[in-house]
């Protein structure tokens, strides 16, 4: 029989053993894998010494240099994209589904995947550098349509946001029952520039949307949220082309907030806003355009309901958007184009401005995909 | 029947975190073999196939998309939304290309039933015959499926 004490003795010659190897696995990491302080160099002129060994995304981070990301750095979103001029080393197998071959090219890289273990120079967009994180807190949230909220946020630390009317933000989402850790998704914001020290959000639920779900089911006024930006280069053009401004559903934010940028500078194109909505109650801010229609000297909202119902009782457009486009553009000349939505809706308004003759290179559109 | 390398790949790259935060399994710790081999029955049972249900849901994400991201009535009684959101996925079985995050919302209002998929959903079940773990928030039951977008039956 095997005798108790040889029992003990193996348990505590295992137990020995694994915290050995524990310890040196801690030392290797200390040591070993312990890259020191390298030199990270950002569009040339920027320069950090940071601690190697971490991921670029965070490391940038801690720099205070944010880089667009939707999944928090997990590698699950593909967004966090940077050109890295040298010290990167081989991509990694993590990166690989997420870069094309245009892109490995131009040694286009996912910084959260890859770590800074060297000096490193890279490129990003200098209006990167202008994005913060910020502390906020909800003033206010409203109910715009059945499955669209308006979330007014108050900002705290910093108290005021430099933006560019049109551009987006990252709102963090806490742990919660659809997600164990914090993740970030993008939303444009619908007030304009001159409302530094708050923003405004339209959030669509989006089924399953974790997000979406945490906005329409858990969030309430008072509650503490994170945010960061501003991002993005959807913004009206200094031109005094006509604007032809064409959205659906929670598209109506980015355009919103440029046509109030318009009130604001006293900027007074002419401009036409095509808005697509199935029936009456989907949508949302009429009395706000009619009030916008009266205030920009040459302003004209157009709202069209794809399947009206009886009861709607609507005497506006009818159709889909694209065709209710088509029936209103007479010529694409000096035209240029703003338009917000879903991927499927943007190729379809685009098509429609071309064969208008509205050039390629004046459609500018924040595609949600 | 035992899990070949490349689906026990494909059941490490459906872990939580790998390819999407909340992974394809949820708390489903079976095989992924098991998981298919069972949701094949369950398919068999109804008198449809994987590609007769793919083909369905394509069939109504393309006359959604018409919608321009409103509600549109595809069929009689048959309304779908198809919604998009920044960024891709990629296929667990490691298959080429990545997919749009895009959700198709079909409502079926002859029964006042919703069910929504995205296009990753329909490759991997036209490819996998894969409909994600048991219990899992993003799975999609073949019978929800069948009855909802009224995938149409096989001849016999």
């Amino acid at each position: 029989m095997f005798p108790l004490s040889a029992f003990l003795i193996s348990i505590g010659a295992v137990s020995a053993i694994s915290g050995f190897l524990a310890l040196l696995m801690v030392i290797a990491d200390a040591t070993i894998a312990n890259y020191g302080e390298v030199k990270l160099t950002i569009n040339d002129d920027h320069e950090y010494t940071v601690r190697g060994g971490k991921p670029l995304l965070g490391t940038l981070m801690e720099q205070e240099v944010f880089i667009p990301s939707a999944c928090g750095g997990r590698g699950s979103c593909g967004l966090c994209k940077v050109v890295v001029e040298e010290g990167a080393g081989q991509y990694l197998p993590t990166e690989l589904p997420w870069i094309s071959e245009e892109e490995r090219e131009k040694s286009v890289r996912l910084s959260c995947q890859l770590k800074v273990k060297q000096d490193m120079r890279i490129r990003i967009p200098e209006e990167l550098f202008n994005v913060k994180e910020y502390d906020t807190t909800v003033k206010r949230i409203r109910d715009l349509t059945h499955d669209i909220k308006e979330v007014t946020l108050t900002l705290n630390e910093p108290n005021t946001i430099d933006m560019v009317a049109g551009q987006f933000v990252q709102f963090q989402v806490p742990e919660y029952e659809l997600t164990d850790e914090p993740v970030y998704r993008a939303y444009s914001m619908s007030s304009p520039p001159s409302s530094t020290g708050e923003i405004e959000l339209e959030i669509r639920l989006v089924p399953n949307g974790i997000c979406t779900t945490y906005v329409h089911k858990y969030l309430k006024e008072g509650d503490q949220v994170t945010i960061n930006g501003p991002y993005g280069d959807f913004f009206l053009r200094d031109t005094d082309r006509e604007v032809v401004c064409i959205a659906g559903g929670s598209g109506m934010a980015p355009i919103k907030s440029i046509l109030l940028d318009m009130l604001d500078k006293g900027i007074n194109r002419r401009v036409r806003y095509f808005f697509g909505a199935r029936t009456k109650k989907d949508l949302f801010l009429i009395d706000e355009m009619r009030e916008l229609e009266k205030k920009l000297p040459d302003f004209q909202f157009i709202p069209a309901l794809s399947e009206p119902e009886p009861e709607d009782e609507w005497d506006g457009e009818v159709g889909l958007i694209t065709d209710v486009l088509d029936r209103h553009m007479e010529s694409g000349d000096n035209v240029e184009g703003y338009l917000c939505g879903s991927p499927g809706m943007i190729d379809a308004c685009v098509n429609v401005l071309t064969k208008n003759g509205v050039p390629d290179e004046l459609i500018y559109f924040d595609k949600f995909g | 029947m035992k899990q070949t390398q490349q689906m026990k790949r494909a059941q490490a790259n459906m872990a939580p975190g790998v390819l999407t935060l909340e992974g394809f399994l949820g708390r489903d710790q079976r095989h992924l073999l098991d998981i298919i081999i069972e949701d094949e029955a369950v398919v068999q049972r109804l008198d449809v196939s994987h590609e007769t249900i793919a083909r369905r849901m394509q069939f109504l994400r393309d006359g959604g998309e018409k919608g321009l991201g409103e509600f549109v009535t595809v069929e009689p009684g048959i309304l779908v939304r198809v919604d998009s959101v920044r960024g891709k996925l990629p296929c667990p079985f490691e298959d080429q290309g990545l997919f749009e995050k895009t959700t198709t919302t079909v409502r079926n209002e002859r029964i006042n039933k919703d069910i929504s998929y995205s296009d990753l959903h329909i490759h991997l079940i036209r490819e996998h015959g894969f409909y994600e773990g048991k219990g899992f928030a993003f799975r999609l039951e073949p019978k929800e499926l069948v009855e909802i977008l009224e995938v149409p039956r096989l001849e016999s």
